[in-house]
């Protein structure tokens, strides 16, 4: 069983659950995406509610959050613990959006364009994630600020190491809080853009979740807020290392990881990720289907395909054969599923045509409609006893598990809804066999989306091409089960057939009202069971939410610890010494350049060395920033050291010398317990400490 | 017995050029199969050809149905009701000579157009009436 498989169990037996305890049209597990957007529009309009009251700036902005909290609890309170956790269920429901898909192998072939977008989706909702804790300026804002600069100071591009403008309290700049509130705000916006990006190659892509399940998610977060409101730590203090964090372990588990191993294997693992989910849709087994083909022969642009494509993968382009139709269909084989719903919506797609040209106006290559009567006919003759069924199985759905010997012989298709109704016709007006049950997916969950709908619609004259009305419907069934239902299958065609039994012969010539297919008893749960399942399921999204964005606390330095910063910006002495030029000298330089000095513009690297009683803490020579090596090096790092009293020997070297410093300080500090003790230095003045 | 069962006639043209063109197609198949039928073709080959006619018919009632609904013709919901029901006694012709193993050619021929051509005295004639009334509607659509 390869990774795939191993996924693919606990999703089936979710599924199952689902089932089982929902409504139809209420399983979460089929919407999962349209749930994201739900709490996304959540997450903005509390969002939007919050900015009103926001204040940014280094002090009034924490104040401005306790005050939204506290003193509107009733609002203000409750709109911000909505913020977190419709933020954090949106996190929830996005992975596992992403598994699922992945899972159920769905980002293969043509599907790689709603994968790749989803991601730079992921990307933007941990950005909007981490710039909103930003935002509040407590000490989890001031240990997201530390380790996110850290993150990118790692990365050559910044003139000077970022993490400067957090070294200390008197560092931090108002000007700061209105980018972060910029960029908090742009990023959802960017955000919907690639929301409507990433869906914008599915036809009735579902954006809203069930009007009842949205609703009591809504509520089951209301309580949630109300209950467990978000709260914020104590306001930052830059000058104190906060010893412990309360982490939203949702969005902010990559920093307890830079922690303990460092940026280095940080970046590792969000590239390595990244890269790995990306490469997903073309890593091996890659087998991409041929897509679908239209027959101008027999297509007269009657539009039925292109009104059925759930991936927009049909277009209806003027005539090019020169017949007298003014439109043809046209399959973007970059855009087709190969799901064959087009081959069904044909109405060309007949099998009482004659053998010699039976080819519809649109087909799959590599399952055409004159194979699949052939395969129809062989597989009925093979059938034996009564209640002779004839199965039509995706294979996406549960198993079927029957032989011809049992009366029942399966056809796979790659979607049942490829089935154009006219087979159903033909199977039963032929007496092939004794009815027809069409085995597909859980309903509202199609592996190709719109299958199962159609398929019912088709069947019940709602939907074209129809099945004929002469067709008794009680010949027709429709099983749609998940994947580990396999029990619900079985039930389905048993009884099925039980009540095949009891039919008398077809009579000819009779016409019903339009009516929909049989339907098998849905197996679910006794009421009570359905309502401890919707209590643990809600119930444990309420508290893993609730509980994880908060808890467990992290630990970010012990109790005796403290931490030494070391931040200065200095430019080194010039390589060579400036030099008064002679005159000869000078009349080489172009006029305009001519001066009475030269000096050589390279500066010597800045030589760093920290000793803590005597004992090497740390020794680095910093390059000269600029492409001409000319300007100031700069150095910042955070060493933790022990608690209490400390013998720290400061130096530096600026100039070419081989030994020795040029600046040397001896330092007695008695450190408490979470100190920022900061080291800075300017030339006039020597090194300084607080 | 004429050669052809249906021959087209001007009072049949809608107005839809389409449309039209299909309608002459069909005279066509059902004309062929009147000539299969008079010279005692075989019951597989019969079958086969009102199959054939009921894909043709099935694909024209597609797009003929797409065209009125893009006109917002009014008639449309009684218009399809038609076709569906044409749709259907075509095949219970085709069951009628599967299961009976044989035809009447005297019978059947009939059967075959009086089948077609109702539909165009009634239905079909309404669209061109309305059509008729509403001069923009054909030329939008073609646009």
């Amino acid at each position: 069983m390869n990774v795939r498989g191993l996924l693919r169990a606990p999703f089936a037996w979710l599924d199952l659950l689902c089932m089982r305890a929902f409504p139809e049209e209420w399983n979460p597990m089929a919407q999962l995406g349209a749930i994201g957007w739900f709490m996304f529009w959540i997450v903005a309009v509390s969002g939007v509610y919050l900015y009103i009251f926001f204040d940014t700036g280094v002090s009034g902005t924490w104040q401005s959050v306790e005050a939204i909290t506290h003193d509107q609890w009733w609002a203000g309170g409750v709109m911000r613990s909505l913020h977190r956790y419709a933020s954090d269920a949106l996190v929830v429901m996005a992975l596992l959006h992403l598994a699922r898909e992945w899972a159920m192998d769905r980002m293969r072939g043509n599907h790689w364009f709603a994968w790749a977008t989803g991601l730079p989706l992921l990307l933007f909702v941990y950005v909007c994630g981490i710039t909103g804790y930003w935002l509040v300026w407590d000490t989890r804002a001031q240990y997201v600020a530390v380790g996110t600069t850290a993150f990118f100071d790692m990365l050559p591009i910044f003139g000077e190491p970022i993490g400067r403008n957090f070294v200390d309290q008197a560092s931090v700049s108002d000007r700061f809080f209105t980018l972060m509130a910029f960029i908090h705000i742009a990023a959802p916006l960017l955000m919907l853009l690639f929301m409507w990006i990433h869906i914008a190659r599915h036809a009735r892509a579902r954006i809203q979740p069930a009007r009842g399940l949205g609703l009591l998610m809504l509520v089951v977060l209301l309580v949630l807020s109300l209950a467990w409101p978000a709260l914020s730590e104590p306001p930052a203090d830059l000058d104190r290392i906060p010893p412990a964090v309360a982490l939203d372990w949702f969005y902010l588990p990559g920093y307890p990881l830079m922690d303990r191993w460092g940026g280095v294997v940080a970046w590792g693992v969000v590239l390595g990720l990244l890269l790995l989910l990306a490469l997903m849709p073309w890593l091996p087994p890659r087998r991409t289907p041929p897509a679908a083909r239209v027959d101008l022969a027999n297509c007269n642009g009657c539009a039925r395909c292109f009104a059925d494509c759930p991936f927009g993968a049909i277009t209806m382009a003027p005539r090019s054969d020169g017949r007298a139709f003014a439109q043809e269909a046209i399959v973007d084989p970059d855009l087709c599923m190969a799901c064959g719903l087009c081959v069904g919506a044909c109405p060309t797609a007949t099998p009482m045509r004659s053998a010699a040209d039976f080819v519809a106006g649109i087909e799959m290559p590599e399952r055409s409609l004159s194979a699949l009567r052939e395969e129809v006919r062989r597989s009925a003759s093979a059938l034996q006893g009564d209640a002779r069924v004839v199965v039509i199985d995706c294979g996406h759905g549960a198993a079927v598990g029957s032989t011809a010997e049992h009366g029942v012989a399966t056809i796979r298709l790659p979607c049942v809804a490829m089935l154009p109704p006219p087979f159903i016709d033909y199977i039963v007006s032929r007496q092939l066999a004794d009815g027809v049950l069409i085995a597909g997916c859980a309903p509202g969950d199609c592996h190709h989306r719109l299958g199962d709908r159609w398929t019912e619609e088709r069947i019940a004259g709602m939907r074209d091409p129809w099945l004929r009305e002469r067709v008794p419907r009680e010949r027709v069934a429709v099983s749609w089960v998940a994947r580990a239902d396999g029990r619900q299958r079985s039930s389905d065609i048993a009884l099925f057939r039980a009540r095949l039994r009891e039919l008398p012969p077809i009579a000819r010539g009779v016409r019903r009202e339009r009516e929909p297919a049989t339907r098998g008893s849905r197996r679910t749960w006794p009421k009570p069971l359905q309502w401890s399942a919707w209590a643990g399921l809600f119930g444990m999204l309420a508290f893993g939410t609730g509980a994880f964005s908060s808890w467990p606390v992290w630990q970010v330095v012990g109790p005796e610890q403290a931490v030494i910063s070391l931040s200065l910006r200095h430019a080194a002495k010039t390589k060579i010494e400036c030099v008064p030029l002679t005159p000869e000298e000078m009349m080489e330089l172009k006029p305009n350049m001519r001066r009475k000095v030269g000096c050589d513009r390279e500066r010597w690297p800045v030589h760093v060395e920290l000793l803590r009683d005597g004992q090497l803490l740390y020794r680095r020579e910093h390059a000269p920033a600029g492409l001409w090596n000319d300007g100031p090096s700069t150095v910042l790092e955070r060493i933790v050291v022990p608690t209490g009293p400390q013998a720290l020997t400061v130096r530096l070297r600026d100039t070419g010398r081989a030994e020795g410093f040029d600046y040397e300080d001896d330092i007695r500090v008695d450190l408490a317990p979470g100190q920022n003790f900061v080291i800075q230095f300017q030339a006039d003045q020597g090194f300084r400490h607080h | 017995m004429p050669d052809n069962l249906i021959e087209w006639r001007d009072e049949f043209r809608i107005g839809l050029s389409e449309v039209d063109h299909e309608h002459r197609m069909l005279i066509e198949a059902i004309n062929r199969v009147h000539r299969d039928l008079a010279s005692g073709a075989a019951v597989p080959r019969v079958t086969a050809a009102l199959g054939d006619i009921h894909a043709a018919i099935a694909s024209h009632f597609a797009l003929e149905e797409k065209e009125m609904a893009a006109l917002r013709y009014d008639g449309l919901q009684v218009h399809k009701a038609e076709h569906e029901r044409l749709l259907d006694s075509i095949l219970d012709m085709l069951d009628d000579v599967h299961a009976a193993g044989g035809y009447e050619p005297d019978v059947l021929g009939p059967q075959l157009s009086a089948w077609f051509v109702e539909h165009f005295r009634t239905l079909d004639a309404q669209l061109h009436r309305w059509l008729a009334r509403h001069p923009g509607a054909a030329g939008q659509l073609l646009s």
